[in-house]
């Protein structure tokens, strides 16, 4: 089953590379990194500003601020292992 | 300050996020508990130590007693709601402004009255709150100006302009302030809810639930009033156009029969949040315990709002509902203190969730 499979997949490949993807691989993978960074940004905007208005009352909300703040980023940790199993 | 910014867009985050940490920091039961075994010395010490120590340090070499901590508190009050303004950016801004109006309408009652009565700038100035939208410098012009019809004047580019130069006629032909009063109440009430986009989107919606929920508690009270008294007033004088609970009819025939009122109270979507308030209006027969009860009410259900919809305007406006309690509290303990009433009496008298 599986080797039928892989030999399936190699056929599928070799039709592929023959015909040339409209993006390559790696570049397709750059794309996904950089969608995921413009995520976590977009999820940093709203807590960013509601981290530096808790911050602003309360200086000790610092470090959980900062936290938060981050979070997102782990979208763009997972994203950038696509980038090495490409 | 500027008026709506409409390309702006609104920054809940921020600003719920501070308001949040604000409203952490009002007092709570164990204060008030404290507060209310206290002398009125020793409320002013207490008070130093906490939020309004900047304003009890400015304001201690002029006044004294409970005058000080009543002029410290509106000050505290300005000073914090000033901020929400400075904060806000957009429709939010748009939405803060329309409610804290009604400072705006508080100070311009406040200079009538006091040119009314002949009183000095600055004892005028001292009952002022500096919260609405009018400026520093505005303020300043009507405080400036020494007759009602300058008043007047100097209004008439502002949003109570309109309402309050045919006012003036009516005022200067019966002599009393009354006509004056309520066309800038009205104009307050009118500017609220006017003027909104066509198709609300989901911010304007919650700030028009908002406003309905206190337009109505306000008329549910005005209505109670009104049963209780049994005086023959025109109900429609006192009602507040807008809310969802009444219209006109039904409030002229209701006023007549106050336990008609309480069932139509009771089977309104406010029902379960006003069933504590209804009990004890039933049981105890007493107003200002249910006026009372109606507060913690309208507190609940902002809370209840703000919870649901974190990212709103409710957030905001449940924290300027809670503060103006606090103040009021506090200026509950003071004045009976001083007026040396018992410790029960002046804990019937607070509004505590």
């Amino acid at each position: 089953m599986i080797e039928a499979l892989i030999a399936f997949a190699s056929v599928v490949l070799q039709e592929g590379t023959a015909a040339a993807p409209a993006i390559p691989a790696s570049a397709a993978a750059a794309l996904g990194v950089g969608l995921a960074a413009f995520g976590a940004g977009y999820a940093e905007r709203g807590i960013g500003a509601a981290a530096v208005g808790a911050i602003a009352e309360d200086d000790d909300m610092f470090g959980r601020g900062l936290i938060m703040t981050v979070l997102p980023e782990t979208l763009v940790i997972l994203a950038l292992v696509v980038v090495f199993i490409v | 300050m500027s008026t709506a910014t409409d390309n702006e867009s609104p920054n809940y985050e921020y600003v719920t996020a501070r308001v949040r940490s604000r409203r952490a920091v009002l007092f709570d039961d164990d204060d008030y508990r404290k507060l209310v075994r206290m002398a009125p010395g020793e409320i002013a010490r207490f008070m130093e130590e906490t939020e309004y120590e900047a304003e009890m340090d400015a304001l201690g070499s002029r006044h004294s007693g409970v005058n000080l901590i009543e002029y410290a508190l509106n000050r505290n009050l300005a000073k914090h709601f000033d901020d929400l303004l400075r904060w806000s950016e957009g429709t939010l801004y748009d939405y803060i402004v329309r409610y804290l109006r009604k400072f705006d309408a508080w100070n311009v009652k406040t200079v009538l009255r006091g040119l009314y009565s002949d009183a000095d700038r600055e004892s005028i100035e001292d009952d002022l709150i500096d919260a609405g939208e009018f400026s520093e410098e505005q303020l300043d012009a009507l405080l400036a100006v020494d007759s009602i019809e300058g008043v007047v004047e100097e209004l008439s580019s502002t949003i109570f302009g309109d309402a309050l130069a045919p006012a003036y006629e009516d005022y200067e032909e019966t002599g009393v302030l009354i006509p004056l009063e309520n066309a800038v109440d009205r104009t307050f009430f009118e500017t609220l809810l006017a003027g909104l986009p066509e198709e609300p989107n989901r911010a304007t919606e919650l700030y028009v639930e908002f406003l309905h929920a206190e337009i109505d508690f306000r008329n549910v009270r005005n209505a109670l009033r009104l049963a209780r008294t049994g005086a023959d007033i025109e109900p429609s004088e006192y009602f507040i156009d807008g809310g969802r609970l009444f219209d006109e009819d039904d409030l002229r025939q209701l006023v007549g029969n106050r336990d008609q009122l309480v069932e139509h109270v009771r089977s309104s979507p406010y029902g379960d949040d006003l069933d504590a308030a209804l009990d004890i209006l039933e049981d105890a027969d007493d107003l200002i315990q249910f006026e009372h009860a109606l507060d913690a009410a309208l507190l609940e259900y902002a809370d209840k709002l703000s919870n649901r919809y974190p990212l709103s305007v409710c957030p905001v406006l449940s924290y300027v509902l809670a503060k103006e309690r606090e103040v009021d509290n506090i200026r509950a303990i003071a004045r009976g203190r001083e007026a040396g009433l018992s410790e029960d009496e002046i804990e019937d008298e607070l509004v505590i969730l």
